[in-house]
């Protein structure tokens, strides 16, 4: 398939300034590139700066040095045909199930999009709950709208900032599957933040393991396990162990190296 | 132990059993303070010159109902205040919430305007009264501003806290999901403020009646301020409190209607947890 680069990296360095006025240095020389329609999960250890290659992509920060491209276009602002899925509850709670949904179509003064909007709704299986306020919702429930609210905009690239990472176990392998459904239907290109290995497994096309902060990217993996998947069972097989072990056994040392850090220099940082 | 659910019945009448009980005793307390201040006057312990009574406050407001006051008709007066603080109420809540918003978003005009409003804040507002009596005139238009001011600095504040205090995960979502810099402020920023600007509506609107009485009070023709000084003078305690009796009345209607407006906007939110309200 010759599609090109959905996502490049180039060189990608990012600092930030501390509260105390030192530098925090996140990404250092990060470098890697993401073929179009590809579900690529980054993992690393906590605080290894996986989000903020996210927030370059999103166009939410601009990289200290070097250049983030999507589609070939050097991200500068803040890119609308990127779809964004954050880790903590991102809906708005004065809108109710259906305006949150619409909220996109109707941002980008979409006529006509009742349908599409009941489609979506439908989809996410929040039918019913329509009227219902955020604080109404499950977890989960809540998830799901921030999903249909991403996807409805059909974008070319969706980042995912650790999304499930809010929910209990079994809502999580719930919502896991549910994820795999709806991009076996739309397959855009995804990048999917997690310090979960067995969500990366089972949801990804590719596995990049990321170094103890600043992020580089230590390994890269491909995941060949048969799709359609279920995220549910599959972790249960043995290639999904062996690669399981594999891939554990790189990330276990950086790991190791960010926990030590946190005991020598609790940091501000999250 | 119990060894059945309560019926739906039963927890109604439980509910009702417990509502009659507090407002019975409310009823009770208020028969005490002012049945205690009645006997204390009637029997010359509080000395009816100085203090009034209940009953002359009732007589007071009676005579101001059917035969109207020394400087005109009750109503009229009642409605000089009432207007005079709604204008002061509104002017102050909209022009609190543009700069309040305006200087939340716009950190370079923040910082050139901090020590201004540092400052005007700083002024006990009430002696602003006599300086628009002079330039205003001792009609409505003083009265008017005096409210405008004591209500515009505290729906500012409010304004300003929860405009910064907006989610910038939620307006980065936004932005992302297309929002124009128009939606963002119409449907991100403003909702999240709301529940800011209405917390600061309820106390202001308090203030505006402060603002127009004590406008009164300086100098006016009409009014129930004015209404106040001349019981004052005339050494009628009654007519004081008959006044503060009305005063009462329209801060508690304006009450309600601010929190029915509240409710409405607010729908959204999560129900208080249930308990009295202050």
């Amino acid at each position: 398939m010759n599609r090109g680069s959905a996502v490049k990296f180039e060189k990608v360095s990012k600092r930030f300034r501390t509260p105390k006025g030192t530098w925090y240095q996140a990404l250092a020389n990060l470098d890697f590139e993401v073929e179009a329609g590809q579900f690529v999960a980054l993992v690393g250890p906590t605080g290894c700066g996986k989000s903020t290659a996210l927030t370059l992509l999103a166009g939410l920060e601009q990289p200290s040095i070097g250049s983030v491209s999507v589609n070939g276009k050097e991200v500068q602002d803040i890119d609308t045909s990127t779809g964004f899925v954050f880790q903590h509850d991102a809906t708005f709670p004065w809108m109710n199930v259906y305006n949150n949904i619409a909220a996109g179509p109707k941002f980008r003064k979409l006529k006509e999009h009742d349908a599409l909007v009941k489609s979506w709704i439908a989809k996410v299986g929040l039918t019913g709950f329509e009227n219902n306020f955020p604080h109404q919702l499950s977890g989960g429930m809540k998830k799901r709208v921030a999903l249909a609210q991403a996807l409805i905009n059909e974008p070319s690239l969706l980042l995912m900032d650790e999304p499930f990472s809010a929910l209990d176990v079994q809502t999580r392998s719930i919502m896991t599957d549910e994820l795999v459904a709806l991009w076996e239907s739309t397959r855009s290109t995804v990048l999917f933040v997690t310090h979960d290995l067995e969500e990366a497994i089972a949801l990804a096309d590719r596995v990049i393991v990321l170094t103890a902060g600043p992020a580089q990217v230590k390994a890269d993996f491909t995941i060949s396990l048969p799709r359609p998947r279920k995220a549910r069972d599959i972790r249960f097989t043995a290639e999904f162990l062996e690669i399981y072990h594999q891939i554990w056994n790189v990330l276990k040392d950086e790991v190791d190296i960010a926990y030590q850090r946190q005991l020598v220099a609790p940091s501000g940082k999250k | 132990m119990a060894e059945k659910y309560l019926t739906d019945r039963e927890i109604k009448q439980k509910n009702l059993k417990h509502r009659v009980k507090v407002h019975s005793l409310q009823l009770g307390l208020a028969f005490l303070l002012l049945g205690s201040w009645q006997y204390m006057a009637d029997h010359n312990i509080l000395d009816p010159f100085f203090y009034g009574r209940p009953t002359g406050v009732l007589h007071q407001l009676d005579v101001w109902v059917h035969n109207g006051t020394a400087i005109g008709s009750l109503w009229v007066n009642a409605w000089v205040t009432f207007y005079e603080a709604t204008y002061g109420f509104i002017a102050g809540v909209v022009l609190g919430i543009i700069f309040g918003v305006f200087l939340a978003r716009n950190k370079t005009a923040a910082e050139i305007f901090a020590p201004y409003i540092k400052v005007s804040n700083s002024i006990p507002r009430v002696v602003l009264g006599s300086i628009f009596v002079l330039w205003l005139g001792l009609g409505s238009v003083s009265k008017v501003a005096l409210a405008f001011v004591l209500v515009f600095f505290p729906v500012f504040f409010n304004a300003f806290q929860g405009t910064r205090e907006a989610d910038n995960k939620l307006i980065s979502n936004a932005r992302l999901l297309g929002a124009s810099k128009k939606d963002v402020l119409r449907r991100v920023i403003f909702p999240s403020a709301l529940s800011w600007i209405t917390a600061s509506m309820h106390v202001s609107f308090g203030f505006a009646l402060i603002g127009a009485i004590v406008g009164e009070f300086l100098g006016a023709q009409r009014g129930l301020g004015l209404l106040i000084a001349t019981a004052q003078g005339n050494f009628n305690p009654n007519g004081v409190y008959a006044a503060m009796v009305l005063i009462a009345i329209m801060a508690l209607t304006a009450e309600f209607l601010i929190t029915k407006l509240e409710n409405r906007l607010l729908n959204w939110r999560p129900t208080q947890v249930s308990g009295s309200d202050l």
